[in-house]
């Protein structure tokens, strides 16, 4: 573990070496203030795959990576929904987990809030309308934000959850 | 003989029944009005996804077959409907009242089941997996899938190869390369086209960075699922410098869209010198892992999977090369001149295959080196040929199958056999003499995809 210590005090704080960004500095200032404000400090988030490719969650996990670090601005990736302010729902929803996905929604305690994650389940992506799924979530929830991207980046997500706080 | 996949297609007067072993391949006619096949579970355990699916998809029946449950069709999905049956042609299902599925069931005193999914605790794909517990000890496990379902093979028919492509290379997002070069090498044959070497390699550069950002991302979660965070720390942050390498050289973060007939520049300076920081990263990473005992502890004789099972079961990828079985698609001419060297462990378990991963990671940096060239040269098309045609890539999760038939320049049938498919089958016995804490470990270690499993 000697080692270990060696290269973390040699790298520094990663993050802050990283966050090249300024604008992304910046928008994540705000969003950690705005969640202080609006959710008390923080914002827990149940992510729902409802078939998606698996790239949606990949760049959720990547959140969590030591460049984005969304921990420190006080989001979490919460294990149920009971716990969660917020669903990110990714993917098209199959025939197969739309009940699943809507019985997560039911188990969320108000005041709750449900985006859609990525271009599928909106309909706007490669996957139109076909037997197996449904590909417009708004017919089976109540929808109440959308972040773009197919894939979304990380920094669209980032950016996607500070414009969905500022409607609220 | 390995069996590699076992599919149907309406044929109009009748089914074939086509099953793909390496180095053979077996054609079987089935009467529509009594579809029926023998069943090949008993040499084949991996055979039992494959002809379940059948039945879903088409209606054929398998003679012998001791698991007949639906596969891709759950508790609410609407009865007595084959999909893939070319008289199907509706855009719109409804669910309906739920039958119950019975799941495999082990009675005696005190055992008790334990249901984890189709929606898990962390940021993962939804499946099910449903333990028979002794207390701690798992003695089973069922693997149940196809909740993401999405019928990408029915969906594909009648597109041709251009409107395919798109959906394609989304069927499986991390392994979305893989899956662009498979159909990249069907469409080339169904062009008459030699693909010319610098085209081939580049390909290759690109599927050995997202076998780079899949490992280092593995690496990171494996010893975080048993308890040791900073690897994750050191690996994420490894795989997103990675995923910005693929965004930078081919526009897309995963990789979309980057394969094709034309070649964008990549800056050979700048390619290189990430080599060489990732070279020094992994280096540093490998030395400063082995020296954790309490790691090991938890990784040595953890999910083992005996070299005759790995076999017996068809699996490929990682799991397999973590038990000596020496399967590799990239086991080739092309790919040893450009300095490929088969990774191999013969521990079998979980720590066998993270040192695989490792090993793979140096591999590909070497071979990434050999693939730089940034030549462009113009590709002569000729006409499109109309027929069948099968292609073979070697995923960061294992290989790829995909077979795709052309009939007056449309798809008329799509099948692709994800390596995880094979995978899956065979996890449910790394359970043995294990305890259910370490499930995550042992699942995380073997790494697959539930979107290019359920299709
Ligand atoms: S929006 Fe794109 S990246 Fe996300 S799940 Fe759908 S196809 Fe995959």
């Amino acid at each position: 573990m000697i080692k270990f210590w060696q290269r973390r005090f040699k790298s520094n704080v990663l993050t802050e070496n990283l966050e090249f960004d300024d604008q992304l500095k910046h928008i994540k200032k705000e969003l950690k203030e705005s969640i202080h404000i609006k959710f008390a400090g923080s914002l827990a988030i149940r992510m729902v795959d409802s078939g998606s490719c698996n790239a949606c969650e990949a760049e959720c996990n990547a959140l969590d990576n030591p460049y984005y670090d969304l921990h420190r601005l006080g989001i979490y990736f919460v294990a149920s929904p009971r716990h969660a302010d917020v669903i990110l729902l990714s993917g098209v929803i199959t025939l197969n987990m739309l009940s699943h996905a809507q019985d997560a929604y039911e188990q969320m305690g108000s005041p709750k809030w449900l985006i859609t994650l990525g271009d599928c389940p909106v309909g706007d992506g490669v996957f139109k309308e076909h037997f197996a799924y449904k590909a417009n979530a708004k017919e089976y929830f109540k929808v109440d934000f959308h972040i773009a991207g197919c894939p979304p980046n990380p920094e669209s997500i980032i950016r996607g959850l500070l414009d969905f706080i500022k409607t609220i | 003989m390995r069996l590699i996949a076992r599919f149907a297609k309406d044929r109009g007067t009748h089914f074939d029944v086509i099953t793909v072993y390496n180095g053979k391949t077996d054609v079987q006619q089935c009467d529509k009005n009594k579809p029926l096949i023998e069943s090949l579970t008993k040499k084949y355990p991996a055979a039992i996804w494959f002809e379940r699916k059948m039945f879903d998809d088409f209606g054929i029946q398998v003679e012998g077959a001791f698991d007949t449950r639906p596969l891709l069709h759950h508790e609410r999905f609407p009865k007595n409907i084959h999909p893939m049956l070319k008289n199907f042609n509706d855009k719109s299902l409804d669910l309906v009242e739920p039958t119950a599925y019975p799941y495999e069931r082990i009675n005696g005193d005190g055992i008790f089941e334990v249901a984890v999914g189709p929606i898990h605790a962390g940021i993962i794909e939804s499946g099910h997996f449903q333990f028979s517990q002794a207390g701690e000890d798992i003695l089973h496990l069922e693997v149940r899938h196809f909740y993401k379902y999405r019928g990408i093979e029915k969906l594909l028919e009648n597109k041709t190869l251009d409107e395919a492509k798109a959906i394609i290379e989304r069927i499986s997002g991390n392994e979305s390369v893989a899956y662009q070069i498979a159909f990249f090498e069907i469409t080339a044959q169904a062009w008459h086209v030699e693909i010319p070497i610098h085209i081939r390699k580049r390909n290759a550069l690109l599927l050995e960075l997202q076998r780079v950002i899949s490992h280092l991302t593995s690496l990171g979660f494996i010893p975080n699922d048993a308890g040791f965070e900073a690897a994750l720390a050191i690996c994420s942050k490894l795989s997103e410098a990675a995923r910005r390498v693929m965004q930078r050289i081919t526009g897309h973060r995963f990789g979309f869209a980057a394969i094709g007939f034309e070649i964008k520049e990549i800056d050979i300076e700048d390619f290189s010198l990430y080599l060489d920081s990732l070279q020094k990263d992994i280096n540093w990473f490998e030395d400063w892992i082995t020296d954790i005992p309490s790691l090991w502890d938890r990784f040595d004789n953890t999910g083992k999977i005996s070299l005759a099972k790995a076999i017996k079961y068809s699996t490929v990828g990682v799991v397999a090369r973590a038990s000596g079985v020496t399967q590799d698609t990239r086991d080739n001419q092309f790919y040893i001149d450009y300095g490929f060297e088969m990774a191999n462990e013969k521990s079998l378990d979980v720590a066998a295959r993270f040192k695989v991963r490792i090993s793979e990671v140096k591999n590909s940096i070497v071979m990434m080196r050999n693939f730089l060239d940034n030549t462009n040269e113009k590709v002569i098309f000729k006409s499109l040929h109309d027929g069948e045609y099968n292609s073979f890539v070697e995923s960061s999760l294992g290989e790829l199958f995909m077979h795709v038939q052309i009939k007056d320049s449309l798809i008329e049938r799509f099948f692709v056999r994800d390596p995880s498919f094979v995978n899956w089958q065979a996890l449910h016995t790394m359970m043995d003499g294990n305890i259910i804490a370490d499930f995550p470990l042992i699942n995380k270690s073997c790494d697959l995809s539930y979107a290019g499993n359920d299709l």
